[in-house]
């Protein structure tokens, strides 16, 4: 693994803290029961589309799963299941490495429907919540999404940037 | 028997068979069904956590610390300018606070001993005198999951200061939640607005309305979503309650703290099936911007 995306999983370490800490006391406190972005789950996005998707996948469950147990309220797993398969099957979506920006936006907020979608099956497989989902959709799905695309976009440049050095490194290599 | 199988399937099935390719479906199979498994397993009451779960939770924990603490003062001190004009009537009410508190206190003192006299008459044990001697800690807030569902904050206090499961969490205005899962030196926070009837796993509170403690029982088990506010359900006779009453829980069977406010009665209507009453309450605490947090140890060797 080189230097670079050793740095590049760091700062996406950093994002989870900082998605715990910093994030809610920037969200006005009306919003505070509703918004709850999964901006680590976005970077994984990236990953998964101008990587490959089994980087997506193998980042969601891990990423995942450090959600799961540091907040672990009712069950283990949910997110850990949730971000690997949204993760994976995006990635399966868009196998061009030379998406443009609209596809990659569309990519975004695919995952973010999937996500929480997934999220609300297992809560409502497990009993967890008994409101429909329409509910769910307008209450906190929808925001979230638009939170989450928000953020794509701000991070687009810098971050496809680094992917796009990171593969084009390795892309040589494999083909010698 | 290709027929057979063009029968079977269909064209889209097939399709995404080819998509996804049989082995990968395998191991998509594989993968939901191990973590259905590990779902279930971790959904009921676990009385420990495993090392790997302590670890992973303590270190991250730490890390949160160092992030969530300057982080909160950048944002109060915002909030702090913004608050400035309110400022002048929240020193007002506080002094009649204040004034009423020196009013009560000699009356409690009184009270108190009062009531110290007569269970040393009456015989009461050890146990029994203490029992609701309860302690407070005051615990930081490190990192927060607002996940609309399963909303759980996370707090620096664990089993080295000997937080247990189950035990309540209170604000400086209400109660917030349990303690749902306890780690070294942290410990998660199952918030109160996940608590719900139907859920197996979401234990009742006994609860009762401030200064009429003989006359109202009731039952707080949900917190409706929709109307962000909790139910008070099984109330047999509300003609003492009345709006505005402040709900307290009542310590009733002995698994939850008493006297931990709870909310204000908004409503009062006939329950579900005609026979009791029930009540929707208005949290007493705001469950935003979380910075310390009360956790209330109950005294030890009592129940045992």
């Amino acid at each position: 693994m080189n230097k670079r995306k050793l740095i590049l999983f760091l700062l996406l370490f950093l994002l989870f803290i900082l998605e715990g800490t910093l994030v809610p006391w920037l969200i006005p406190a009306a919003w505070q029961t509703r918004i709850a972005p999964h901006l680590v789950f976005v970077v994984i996005l990236y990953f998964s589309v101008y990587e490959n998707r089994h980087s997506g996948l193998i980042l969601g469950l891990v990423f995942g799963m450090l959600h799961d147990i540091v907040f672990y309220g009712a069950l283990i797993g949910a997110y850990s299941f949730a971000m690997g398969l949204s993760g994976y099957l995006l990635g399966l979506l868009s196998r061009n490495q030379r998406a443009p920006l609209p596809l990659m936006m569309i990519v975004v907020l695919l995952g973010g429907l999937l996500l929480d979608s997934i999220l609300f099956g297992t809560y409502t497989l497990f009993e967890l919540i008994h409101q429909p989902y329409t509910w769910a959709l307008k209450n906190h799905i929808i925001p979230n999404v638009l939170v989450q695309f928000g953020f794509a976009l701000a991070i687009y440049v810098p971050l496809r940037r680094q992917l796009e050095i990171i593969t084009r490194r390795r892309s040589p290599e494999e083909n010698a | 028997m290709p027929f057979f199988q063009e029968i079977m399937y269909g064209w889209r099935v097939r399709k995404l068979f080819k998509l996804l390719g049989n082995k990968r479906l395998f191991i998509l199979l594989m993968g939901l069904i191990l973590f259905i498994a590990v779902m279930g397993f971790t959904l009921g009451p676990r009385t420990n956590l495993s090392w790997p779960e302590k670890f992973v939770k303590d270190t991250v924990g730490f890390v949160q610390y160092v992030f969530y603490k300057p982080a909160s003062y950048v944002a109060g001190f915002f909030e702090d300018i913004s608050n400035l004009r309110a400022l002048q009537e929240e020193n007002e009410q506080l002094k009649i606070a204040l004034a009423h508190y020196t009013r009560d206190k000699a009356t409690y003192n009184w009270i108190a001993q009062e009531n110290e006299r007569l269970q040393n008459k009456l015989d009461f044990t050890e146990a029994q005198k203490r029992l609701y001697d309860y302690t407070w800690k005051i615990a930081q807030v490190i990192s927060v999951n607002d996940d609309p569902v399963n909303r759980t904050i996370v707090v620096n206090l664990g089993a080295r200061e000997g937080v247990k499961e189950g035990m309540a969490v209170t604000s400086e205005k209400g109660l917030v939640g349990v303690i749902s899962h306890v780690s070294n030196f942290t410990s998660t926070v199952r918030l109160a607005t996940s608590m719900d009837a139907k859920d197996p796993n979401s234990n009742g509170i006994a609860v009762t309305a401030q200064g009429k403690e003989n006359d109202v029982f009731g039952m707080i088990e949900t917190f409706d979503r929709e109307q962000g506010m909790f139910l008070m359900t099984r109330i047999e006779d509300a003609t003492p309650l009345k709006t505005g009453d402040t709900i307290v829980s009542s310590g009733i069977g002995g698994v939850f703290p008493r006297g931990m406010v709870i909310g204000t009665v908004k409503d009062i209507q006939v329950g579900e099936y005609g026979l009791t009453y029930t009540a929707t309450v208005e949290p007493a605490a705001n469950f935003t911007d979380w910075k310390e947090l009360f956790i209330v140890f109950e005294p030890e060797g009592e129940g045992e």
